[in-house]
């Protein structure tokens, strides 16, 4: 990165800021402090465009959700003033456009729930009412009863004929709920008498929903028309929504782009400085961009407008915005290091060292063959329902990857869905078998322990053998007492010469005290934990034993249940848990050991995200 | 007597680190809902620290087979 400054007249401010757009690499920083320089302070005028824009760019993203356009973009340059009011209009047009549509399918959608629920009753009463014509003169009672109160029926029955003696005509039908539709035909004239037994025996008589008629007589035919209609009415509703959204919708994601863009160059604003006739932007650019800008800036102001460098003296580290820059293979994975915050400017990026590492922990807790081809699958299936740049397509690609190591690693150890390959296949293990090695499996583990911290310790020594060389000079000695232990074990075991074990120990000795010296009592201390650290990757070993067993048991079951087709149910089922269990907690671990173990031996957070001035795009906010 | 120790020892070397890692988790888990709530953005960053005192319980899983493996059973 090179700190570049412009300068140029006031009055060419928000052109330049245009053409810095057009070309966008230039991250603009707060311009420096100098005597007679001012920050650039929004008039009125500036504000109230800015609320216009901002309120044009909330009706665009509605209307554009309301429109289910989804995240397409484009990009527009230099669209006129003329034009921006054109698109604010289109815009809040749109979203009214959008938000009436969507209530008038809100109120349908209720409204069809709200007559789902009456559909049974009105079966029932229907039946009830063409069965017994009404009574001149007669009041009648709809009640619906909850299951549990299916028994006040002969109760309401006594109450009723005490009551009226033989004037009443009450009629049941239960229905599929369990509940028990009532229909009380009694003379007009004892109308009120029946509504204080009702309430006296507290049951209330059904309440005919709002805007159908007063009685269930008129609602009936009404609501049987309104089921049989909504369906059309809804259909209508989302043909108009298409309809707006192909003829809006390209012209509305111009419109957001412009006022997105329109937004970002005023925001741009308050990072200039200004004097009476002159601005002042700074900002950083990457260095092989830095002829493009000058090119740009010229072509469009000629001498005008001048680009200059600024010395390094004027400048911090620390200052400088970061920008990961990895091959197209180890993108995905800068995915992993983004979580953290950023490296430092200078430091190391450790994507390349995450994307090697990460799969290989991954495959090798997976270790299965079968199990490694269906995650390769799934990361198929996600790459193709995925946009390129998505979230979803890193997790694909990274999921691809770490499908391969497995199916890899399930080479070596000769499992295919466990023991399956060995049994139907023929399958062996090249290296050793999982389910019974558990010694070489631990040793493996650990050795990938031993060269993953040793390897961060080494970059640790080198990223900080400027800024910090003492420490630097620590971290090194860390790494090779941890290899002179490493030497001493193996020569105890007499997998090394036995010669071996005394210079070891000895030069062990000698080291402990040059590495108190060099870091304090600090330097012993992250000793120890790296050691911690080492030993902690044995979790490689644990989990590949337990997604073994879990296999070899699925299996097992599968051969027990007597039943051919019961057998491999169960078992597919628990080789789909295992499976599901087999992505997520190597996933977690394999994780963990990079942001724990690894990292912490030498990764430097703190570093500011490159964020240069640019078009808008559906995925800007996202980590470039 | 040894056929009882040697399951036994197995059977605590992964039963007390079960329970440390649990009651770790159990600590740590309500504190990163409340955070989570706050900040949705820590999702990764919460299933990370969750997964760190399942060291306890991975290196006990670990000595109970050395334990097992040891004993012959």
């Amino acid at each position: 990165m090179v700190k570049v400054r412009i300068l140029g007249p006031s009055p060419r401010l928000t052109e330049v800021l245009r053409v810095v757009q057009d070309v966008g690499i230039l991250h603009l920083t707060p311009p420096p402090s100098r005597p007679r320089l001012e920050v650039h302070a929004p008039d009125r005028a500036e504000l109230r465009r800015k609320r216009q824009i901002d309120r044009a760019a909330a009706d665009c993203e509605a209307a554009i959700t309301g429109l289910a356009l989804g995240g397409r973009g484009e990009t527009v340059s230099g669209a006129s003033l003329s034009q921006l009011a054109q698109w604010a209009r289109l815009a809040r047009r749109a979203r009214t456009g959008a938000e009436s549509i969507a209530a008038r399918r809100t109120a349908l959608d209720e409204e069809q729930a709200l007559l789902s629920r009456y559909r049974d009753l009105l079966s029932a009463l229907e039946s009830l009412l063409t069965a017994r014509a009404l009574v001149p003169g007669a009041t009648a009672y709809h009640i619906v009863l909850r299951r549990d109160q299916a028994g006040s029926v002969p109760v309401l029955r006594g109450a009723l004929h005490e009551l009226l003696g033989g004037a009443f005509e009450l009629l049941t039908k239960t229905l599929p709920s369990g509940e028990t539709a009532v229909l009380l035909l009694v003379p007009k004239s004892d109308a009120p008498r029946v509504d204080r037994l009702l309430a006296d025996t507290r049951v209330q008589e059904m309440p005919v929903p709002h805007g159908y008629g007063d009685s269930l007589e008129i609602a009936i035919p009404r609501m049987r028309e309104r089921i049989a209609a909504i369906p059309g009415e809804r259909d209508a509703a989302v043909k108009e929504l298409g309809r707006l959204g192909r003829r809006d919708g390209p012209e509305l994601r111009r419109a957001r782009a412009a006022f997105r863009d329109e937004l970002a160059r005023l925001d741009a604003l308050p990072l200039s400085g200004a004097t009476p006739r002159a601005f002042v932007l700074e900002g950083w650019v990457p260095e092989s961009g830095d002829p493009r800008l000058r090119s740009a800036l010229a072509t469009a102001f000629g001498a005008e407008v001048s680009v200059e460098r600024v010395s390094q003296e004027q400048w911090r580290g620390e200052d400088v915005p970061v920008v990961l820059a990895n091959p197209r293979l180890f993108r995905p994975f800068e995915t992993i290091t983004r979580t953290l915050p950023l490296p430092r400017y200078g430091s190391l990026d450790p994507t390349p060292y995450v994307a090697v590492f990460f799969p290989m922990f991954f495959g090798l807790m997976l270790g299965d063959a079968g199990y490694g081809f269906a995650a390769a699958l799934l990361a198929l299936l996600l790459h193709r329902r995925s946009q390129p740049g998505s979230r979803l397509r890193t997790i694909a690609e990274m999921l691809g990857a770490c499908a391969l190591f497995a199916m890899a690693f399930g080479i070596a150890f000769g499992e295919l869905f466990g023991t399956l390959g060995r049994r139907w296949l023929g399958l062996r293990p090249l290296l050793f078998d999982r389910e019974t090695a558990l010694i070489p499996f631990l040793a493996l583990a650990v050795a990938l322990g031993v060269i993953h911290v040793v390897l961060g310790l080494i970059l640790g020594a080198i990223g900080q053998r400027r800024s910090h060389p003492r420490a630097a000079l620590g971290r090194g000695l860390s790494a090779v007492m941890v290899l002179l232990i490493v030497v001493a074990l193996l020569a105890a075991v007499r997998i090394l010469p036995a010669g071996l074990l005394t210079p070891a120990a000895v030069a062990l000795l000698i080291a402990f005290p040059v590495l108190v010296l060099l870091e304090g009592v600090v330097g012993p201390v992250e000793f120890l934990a790296n050691l911690g650290h080492i030993l902690s990757y044995a979790r490689i070993m644990a989990l590949g034993t337990a997604s073994v067993m879990l296999a070899v048991v699925a299996n097992r079951l599968a051969g027990s249940m007597g039943s051919v087709l019961v057998g491999a149910l169960f078992g597919l089922l628990f080789h789909l848990v295992n499976f599901g269990l087999g992505l997520f907690s190597p996933a977690i671990h394999a994780l963990r050991l990079h942001y724990v173990e690894f990292f912490g031996t030498f990764y430097s957070p703190g570093g500011t995200r490159y964020q240069p001035l640019g078009h808008w795009t559906p995925d800007a906010g996202k980590p470039a | 007597m040894t056929v009882l120790w040697i399951p036994l020892s197995a059977a605590l070397a992964i039963g007390l680190t079960a329970l440390a890692t649990s009651w770790a988790q159990s600590r740590i888990g309500p504190a990163l809902a409340a955070a989570l709530a706050e900040k949705p953005e820590l999702t990764t960053t919460a299933v990370i620290l969750l997964a760190i005192p399942e060291t306890m319980v991975i290196l006990g899983f670990v000595v109970a087979l050395s334990i097992l493996m040891r004993g012959g059973t």
